[in-house]
């Protein structure tokens, strides 16, 4: 199997004054696979994650998309170039309903900024319906303060494949979430790569990883220590990468 | 599988049973809607009722309704859209009384208060940007900074000029605009309906309202998504300070002088309307329907206690329960939101 590398990390390197947070780390994602970023605390994964979506700098190497290099210098470089991360805490305005976060800072308006709010409101509707399915929200006007985690992190994806992002960056999308919860994210996260979006699971846990990952990038003390496809390992064997190095 | 069913049908089933008047709290501004609703219909029953003892229908009662409420309303539109952006300013007391006093003494040195009124509008914009620019550069609260701005106005009032009123005069056609009558409607009152009507769409209707409640609700959600929140709360000061200076030239057309006390306090009765309406204090919540109905709502029952002929400290005393009041049910539904 031989797809584009959508995404590649070439010999990175970040240090914040004497601390190394990463060194030499190189991976790439290729289009439409699923890729576990692994790690004990402290690995070096969140920088990584930061990295890529452009609120940090490198210190040396560089990153490249679609094969070419670039260089990300705020986090809506990173949005322009097709990648969304969805942190734990995800970045959705409570106060606001589901639309007016889904189009939040990329509203609809016309020629003088007035919102076009029916429009907005049923593409919302649609894509909660097609693209994600939520259980258990039936209005797109329903506040975001009023879901739970879960639902949070849906929302949070649907504004992602709405606005057609290429590759979802996942930190620890897993943590907050219900048994029940996880396992539609993960199965949503299945989905979208049957519509050939990348995304790069950065999380401690190894099982709900295993479920749904094509590859595996193991990390520890901020470079990469493994890198494996998973038809060529098992749980204990990621295990033992994760704990013994 | 079953029971859980049967469980999450319960409340759905009561939500569904929910009466028109929980459909009602339940609108933003819905439950101030109410409070304002029921307020009016005793009022007027009482007015009808004891039309000698309680002239609450009278013309010169509902005139000087009209006339008080847009100052205040100017005010509490400012700090209100200010607030929902997630700051305060409590500067704006006293740069209704500088800005209406530089435009009445710009006046009596001669200038047209057509040329005047804008230069005092404009005088606000500047003050609230800059209150804006020191909290926003420095990282300071805004409380502190513009309880710094308060003082200074207040002072820059006095240095500019002195402890005496000054006379405003203007040519009949300003006075006429901002302090005639329409259809036996008062002007200032027209222009407080318009600017209500204007905010309402800006706020809720405009993609920059949109900004203003994200910046306000989770400021670090909206810098991720790429929104500029430094200049959204830099727009908001500005129009907390121009709504200040608007205050000032419509309560300066009605009086004809500018005391340099009087805007004493009316930044805490302007955050009070807003926290009445339904704003929270910590941002990104509120309407301007809730702030305007938060000022109808103090100057009725100041309205009220007057007619009444309650001494003064009553006003203080029932203002004072209502905002804690306010405060406290909107820390419920706000509680109730976040679970």
């Amino acid at each position: 199997m031989s797809r584009a590398n959508l995404l590649e990390l070439h010999n990175i390197s970040k240090s914040f004054g004497a601390l190394t947070a990463l060194r030499n780390l190189s991976f790439h994602v290729e289009e439409g696979e699923v890729v576990g970023l692994l790690g004990d605390n402290g690995a070096g994964k969140s920088t990584t994650v930061n990295l890529i979506s452009g609120i940090h700098k490198p210190t040396s190497g560089h990153l490249s998309v679609d094969g070419r290099k670039t260089t990300f210098t705020c986090r809506s470089d990173s949005a322009e170039a097709g990648i969304e991360t969805i942190y734990q805490h995800t970045a959705l305005v409570d106060s606001l309903s589901i639309t007016r976060n889904i189009f939040m800072g990329r509203e609809l308006t016309d020629r003088f900024g007035f919102l076009r709010q029916r429009e907005m409101r049923e593409i919302a509707m649609e894509v909660l319906q097609n693209a994600v399915h939520i259980s258990g929200i039936d209005s797109p006007d329903t506040l975001v303060g009023n879901l739970s985690g879960g639902q949070k992190q849906a929302v949070a994806i649907a504004r992602a494949v709405y606005f057609k992002k290429r590759v979802l960056l996942l930190d620890e999308p897993t943590s907050a979430l219900s048994v029940r919860e996880t396992e539609a994210l993960l199965n949503q996260v299945l989905k979208l790569k049957g519509e050939n979006v990348s995304s790069v699971l950065v999380t401690h846990n190894l099982y709900h990883a295993y479920q749904v990952c094509d590859r595996f990038v193991i990390m520890s003390h901020g470079t990469k220590v493994f890198d494996v496809q998973k038809a060529d390992t098992t749980i204990s064997q990621l295990t033992e990468y994760v704990v013994l190095t | 599988m079953t029971p859980i069913l049967a469980e999450s049908a319960a409340p759905r089933s009561r939500t569904r049973r929910q009466s028109f008047l929980g459909q009602i709290v339940a609108m933003p501004a819905g439950a101030i809607f109410l409070v304002f609703a029921s307020l009016q219909i005793v009022c007027i029953v009482g007015a009808l009722l004891y039309p000698d003892e309680f002239r609450y229908l009278s013309p010169q009662n509902l005139t000087i309704l009209m006339k008080a409420i847009p100052v205040l309303g100017c005010l509490a539109l400012g700090a209100g859209v200010l607030m929902i952006a997630g700051e305060f300013d409590l500067s704006i007391g006293s740069v209704y009384t500088f800005t209406a006093i530089l435009m009445a003494s710009l006046v009596e040195a001669g200038l047209s208060a057509f040329i005047a009124a804008p230069l005092g509008i404009l005088a606000g914009l500047m003050i609230g940007m800059l209150n804006g620019q020191i909290t926003l550069r420095f990282g300071l609260p805004s409380f502190i900074v513009t309880l710094g701005g308060l003082l200074f106005w207040r002072g820059a009032v006095l240095l500019y000029n002195g402890a005496v009123q000054v006379r405003f005069d203007p040519e009949p056609a300003f006075s006429s605009l901002f302090a005639g009558s329409l259809f036996g409607i008062n002007a200032a009152f027209i222009w407080i309906i318009l600017f209500v009507v204007g905010f309402h769409f800006l706020l809720h209707r405009h993609r920059f309202g949109n900004h203003v409640f994200a910046t306000g609700g989770n400021r670090a959600a909206a810098e991720a998504i790429g929104i500029n929140t430094g200049r959204v709360k830099l727009v908001a000061f500005a129009i907390a300070g121009g709504m200040a200076a608007m205050a000032g030239i419509l309560a300066t057309a009605r009086v004809g002088s500018v005391q340099p006390g009087q805007g004493a306090g009316l930044e805490l009765q302007a955050i009070a309307a807003c926290v009445i309406g339904g704003l929270s204090l910590r941002g990104g919540r509120g309407s301007i329907i809730g702030i305007f109905l938060g000022v109808l709502l103090i100057h009725t029952i100041t309205d009220v206690l007057l007619l009444l002929r309650a001494p003064g400290f009553y006003l203080d005393m029932f203002i004072a329960t209502l905002i804690v009041l306010a405060a406290i049910f909107n820390h419920l539904i706000e509680r109730r939101g976040l679970a």
